[in-house]
């Protein structure tokens, strides 16, 4: 650490230059609210183009972390991109609105207020697995591009604060800064990542799938520090991952995706202590646990859809479902939000749900 | 059993049958040079050449007519790309000459991909002791200067034919191949399927034929033609540069007549004599290389049928 | 019956001119699997428990130590001899991806093995095919569909049910499922463990177990032995469900802490102990192996080994100077 360490002092977010009074401070504003509506995605395929989002509605409160789980094929990560309004062809944002306080409607953004709004406003996360860093230069030039780019005028007090973010994550801050990628441990290159999804102060942060690849110590770690750092920081945090596990030990509030659907939605105790949709219910009975008994776990019947092979009408998990009906094979369930829990299922809606329960062939 | 699969009636041995999966691959083949209208297009000029290697020769005289009132004739409906010194048809040198260059590209590439392939796949199946020694032998054959060595034994000995001529040219060049095809077996060879094999306890010969080689298809298919097109070109030089006898048609001979012999460089007359025979190697190589294109998709039966 | 004893490798890392750096991926490691028992290698990357499941099918040479397969040691014998026996140990690849040759499809995948086997056993060329169908009906798919497909045109857990079909091609006597699940959906992962318990119960093959995660371990070999190892070393050993409810090894004890609570359906552990990350360990060498990260270590751990021995404490064996029980899983939530 030669070039980095020795700046000129400025007081903590000074080095934001022309939202200074953004940043946060003892006045912070409220962490923002993500409204997702009706958010239809589509991939261009030999078939034609295939919904991976189909009208996906979800409401996220301010200063909420909220998990969003989903096997493959699930729309999970084309959701997080959508927040990003970051998806790529063949694929296309096709309807709907992705609104963010303080952003507005970021599906309207692009050019260069989009991407001021990446890094600002939204930070993300990418996979540890994935190798989102340059392996041909140290943490910290990465960081200083960072700030070049958004034009940041004082890139002492960015490299100071990144310090202070990697220190608070119980790195050594100066010498992570100084190192090339490869001379980080996959924990380390998490926490690296938080860190430049944070350093410029953004209140809203997306994670994805943060864990994948990690040692399960590593990972106990690292949801630890999300946790934390959440909750220090007063952000919204929204956590993409296939692990319900994952989800379930960091997140206050879970959303299950089911065939680019939002097929259940509330708060994480309740939809793991009672799951009202029938995926819900098979994939939390799917996952071998530590306590309880172990034989009671049972496999989900089937396989996850693909874009090809969703069903062109109706409930998009008719074909595995337990308790289909009659109308779930042409009416697409829609989302009935009581008490907070939002799910998509024509079975629960109907109560008693045993009415009309049909056996599976 | 939990798994739920659509009820297909079983076909015994139907589906698997070597002949069904062979009709299926041409299939395949068939639909990936139709994506392409480019793919098409590099296929009909391969044929084309093809033909004219083996049935061009038959189209004229053994001793093609001269005409000495039409010396460097410029290109009319009798003569399209005119004439040469004695007044022999430009066309038709270049037709008949095809064949030479053709067979000796054929058996250059033949040589250079079986001697590397089967070195490359030897050194990196095996590792240790073999392939130190195959490797250094290889890097013995990369040292080898081509072209000077060429020169020198063309003085020595006269190549008899295209057939000598692919031989030493394929000789000289499979140590690029055999290199690219060991890195390729030793990423291969720490697959899954290949360890697989091993703890089944199937013989090397299936491992290596099998499993192997099939996965190395596309790999091996592009050396080979880009082998084609480097046997071409050095042979065209070699006659270009005069240092073999000009005991038959070749498309190298007619550079070489043009340029030294007809001043093709000054004088516009003899600049179709020129330009016939570097057309035909241009298009030969735009084949080739169009079909290049097609051969990753050709040979990954995931990419074949989508 | 299979058993090792001393199992240790070493493996060279390149290093630069003054030499090369040694990675001590086994440090003696003793193990038995009885005939259609179930033991599973618990551990975090790096502690050897996937050098060890590919020392035990054959696929690596061990340094020091004995295999012993049915009685018969494996170490006088030449590597040709010692083929037949180690075939009747397959493994099941974490990635079925490339576990499948992409060029063959399902039906010449199969059929090369079958030929062995029916060359070795004197059976007719028709029980091949017979015995194909045979296969993929036992792991749970229609062999009419899936045949004449190439592997890419399959899903995930269809290809991970193929490959243990083509492992069973040689009548193996023990699978060693090396994370075979960890790459594959979630909803489907059960299906492929509950094959591995059936193919156990209904065939007599044991399994060996190779993974990171305990909850999966708990459910394939609940009537098993289970075996946690650390940079090479096993810790702890027991039965499953004695190790996971009353772990006494520290290293042990973090690991299990580790493992998400899904709040709502648990509470944690009351002892729950935050685990630390592993620090730089190439060097600490001397004492336990787990010292620098034990919260509980005292100055003895630090300078002296502890070796794997029974205590009065609990049923299982354990390689920790202090011992104790600490209820660290979670527990059921009451409703």
């Amino acid at each position: 650490m030669t070039t980095l360490s020795h700046g000129p002092s400025g007081s903590p977010g000074s080095h934001s230059s022309e939202e200074g009074d953004l940043v946060a401070g003892p006045a912070a504003p409220p962490p923002p609210g993500v409204r997702v509506r009706d958010l239809v995605v589509v991939y261009k395929t030999p078939l034609g183009e295939l919904p991976a989002l189909g009208g996906v509605g979800l409401t996220v409160d301010p200063g909420t972390i909220t998990g969003i789980v989903g096997e493959s094929g699930s729309g999970k990560s084309t959701l997080a991109l959508s927040l990003l309004n970051a998806v790529q062809p063949p694929g296309r944002i096709a309807s709907g609105s992705v609104e963010i306080d303080g952003l507005g409607d970021v599906v309207r953004l692009d050019g260069d207020p989009l991407r001021r709004a990446r890094g600002r406003h939204l930070g993300y996360v990418f996979q540890a697995a994935q190798n989102s860093l340059n392996p041909l230069k140290t943490i910290g030039k990465q960081l200083l591009d960072l700030g070049r780019s958004h034009g940041v005028a004082d890139l002492a007090a960015l490299v100071r604060d990144a310090k202070d973010l990697l220190g608070r994550m119980g790195l050594d801050g100066a010498r992570v800064l100084d190192s090339h990628q490869h001379e980080l441990s996959g924990g380390m290159r998490q926490r690296v990542g938080i860190m430049l999804a944070l350093v410029l102060n953004a209140r809203l942060v997306i994670l994805d799938e943060p864990t994948t690849a990690l040692d399960m110590i590593t990972q106990a770690t690292i949801l630890r520090i999300i946790r934390e750092i959440h909750k220090e920081r007063g952000l919204t945090t929204l956590m993409i991952t296939h692990d319900m596990g994952v989800a379930a030990e960091v997140t206050d509030h879970l959303a299950v995706m089911y065939g680019g659907q939002v097929v259940e939605h509330g708060r994480t105790t309740e939809v793991l202590g009672s799951p009202a949709h029938p995926y819900t219910q098979g994939l939390i009975r799917a996952i071998p646990r530590l306590s309880g008994d172990i034989t009671k776990a049972s496999a989900l019947p089937g396989r996850p859809p693909t874009l090809g092979t969703l069903p062109k009408q109706g409930c998009v998990f008719q074909e595995r479902c337990p308790v289909r009906m009659d109308v779930c094979a042409t009416v697409a369930p829609p989302p009935v939000t009581t008490h907070g829990r939002t799910v998509a299922c024509h079975a629960t809606a109907a109560a008693p749900p045993l009415d009309g329960r049909k056996e599976q062939p | 059993m939990s798994v739920t699969v659509p009820q297909t009636e079983l076909q015994p041995g139907l589906s698997g049958t070597r002949a069904a999966l062979r009709r299926n691959f041409w299939r395949g083949v068939a639909r990936v040079l139709r994506r392409k209208p480019s793919r098409m297009v590099g296929v009909a000029i391969v044929a084309l050449f093809l033909l004219m290697a083996a049935f061009g020769p038959m189209l004229y005289p053994a001793h093609l007519p001269r005409d000495n009132n039409a010396l460097y004739a410029p290109p009319s409906l009798a003569h399209p790309f005119g004439t040469d010194f004695e007044g022999t048809d430009v066309l038709a040198l270049v037709v008949t000459g095809a064949r030479y260059v053709i067979l000796t590209g054929l058996v250059t590439a033949v040589i250079t991909v079986a001697a590397g392939t089967l070195l490359g796949l030897l050194a990196g199946f095996h590792r240790g002791r073999w392939d130190t020694a195959l490797m250094r032998l290889t890097d013995l054959q990369l040292t080898i200067p081509g072209l000077p060595l060429l020169l020198v034994l063309s003085t020595v000995w006269k190549f008899q034919g295209p057939l000598a001529m692919g031989l030493v040219l394929g000789l000289l060049g499979w140590g690029g191949i055999a290199r690219a095809v060991r890195s390729q077996t030793l990423s291969l060879r720490e697959r899954g399927f290949i360890e697989a094999a091993r703890g089944l306890g199937l013989s090397t010969t299936h491992i290596i034929g099998r499993e192997l080689l099939p996965s190395m298809a596309p790999y091996i298919a592009m050396n080979m033609l880009i082998a084609v097109t480097g046997a071409i070109y050095a042979q065209v030089g070699l006659f270009f540069l005069g240092v073999l006898p000009f005991d038959s048609n070749n498309w190298g001979v007619m550079l070489n007549l043009a340029v030294f012999g007809g001043g093709a460089l000054t004088s516009a007359a003899a600049l179709p004599y020129l330009l016939a025979p570097l057309l035909a190697i241009l298009l030969l190589t735009l084949g080739i290389v169009l079909v290049v294109d097609a051969m990753d998709e050709i040979f990954n039966p995931r990419l074949r049928e989508e | 019956m299979i058993t090792g004893t001393g199992i240790t490798k070493t493996y060279k890392q390149r290093g630069d001119v003054l030499g090369s750096r040694e990675v001590r991926a086994l440090r003696g490691v003793d193990f038995a699997v009885p005939r259609g028992g179930a033991v599973s290698f618990i551990g975090e990357s790096g502690c050897g428990k996937t050098t060890l499941g590919r020392i035990i099918a054959g696929l690596e040479t061990h340094d020091s130590g004995e295999i012993v397969i049915d009685g018969t040691p494996m170490t006088p014998l030449s590597p040709r001899r010692r083929r037949p026996y180690f075939r009747r140990i397959q493994l099941i690849h974490q990635d079925p991806y490339s576990a499948l040759n992409p060029t063959r499809t399902i039906h010449q995948t199969l059929r090369a093995p079958l030929e062995l086997r029916a060359r070795q056993t004197g059976r007719p060329g028709s029980w091949i095919d017979q015995r194909a169908g045979e296969l993929l009906s036992l792991v749970g798919i229609d062999p009419g569909y899936v045949l004449g497909r190439y592997p890419h045109q399959l899903s995930g857990g269809m290809r991970q049910r193929v490959v243990i079909a083509r492992a069973l091609t040689v009548d193996p006597e023990m699978l060693v499922a090396d994370e075979s699940v960890s790459m594959i959906d979630v909803s489907m992962r059960l299906s492929i463990l509950a094959l591995l318990k059936d193919l156990r119960e209904r065939l007599g093959v044991s399994l060996l177990f190779i993974t990171h995660d305990i909850a999966t371990a708990r459910y394939i070999g609940d009537a098993g032995e289970l075996y946690v190892l650390y940079r090479g070393q096993v810790v702890e050993r027991g039965l499953t469900e004695s190790v996971i409810h009353e772990p006494v090894h520290p290293y042990t004890q973090a690991l299990l802490s580790a493992i998400p609570v899904l709040h709502g359906l648990e509470r944690p552990g009351r002892e729950r102990v935050v685990p630390t990350e592993a620090l730089d360990e190439r060097h600490a060498d001397e004492g336990c192996l787990f010292a620098r990260r034990c919260p509980f270590r005292t100055e003895r751990c630090e300078k002296e080994l502890p070796v794997l021995a029974g205590c009065q404490d609990s049923s299982h064996e354990h390689a920790c100077f202090h011992p104790q029980r600490r209820a660290v899983i979670p527990v059921e939530a009451v409703a």
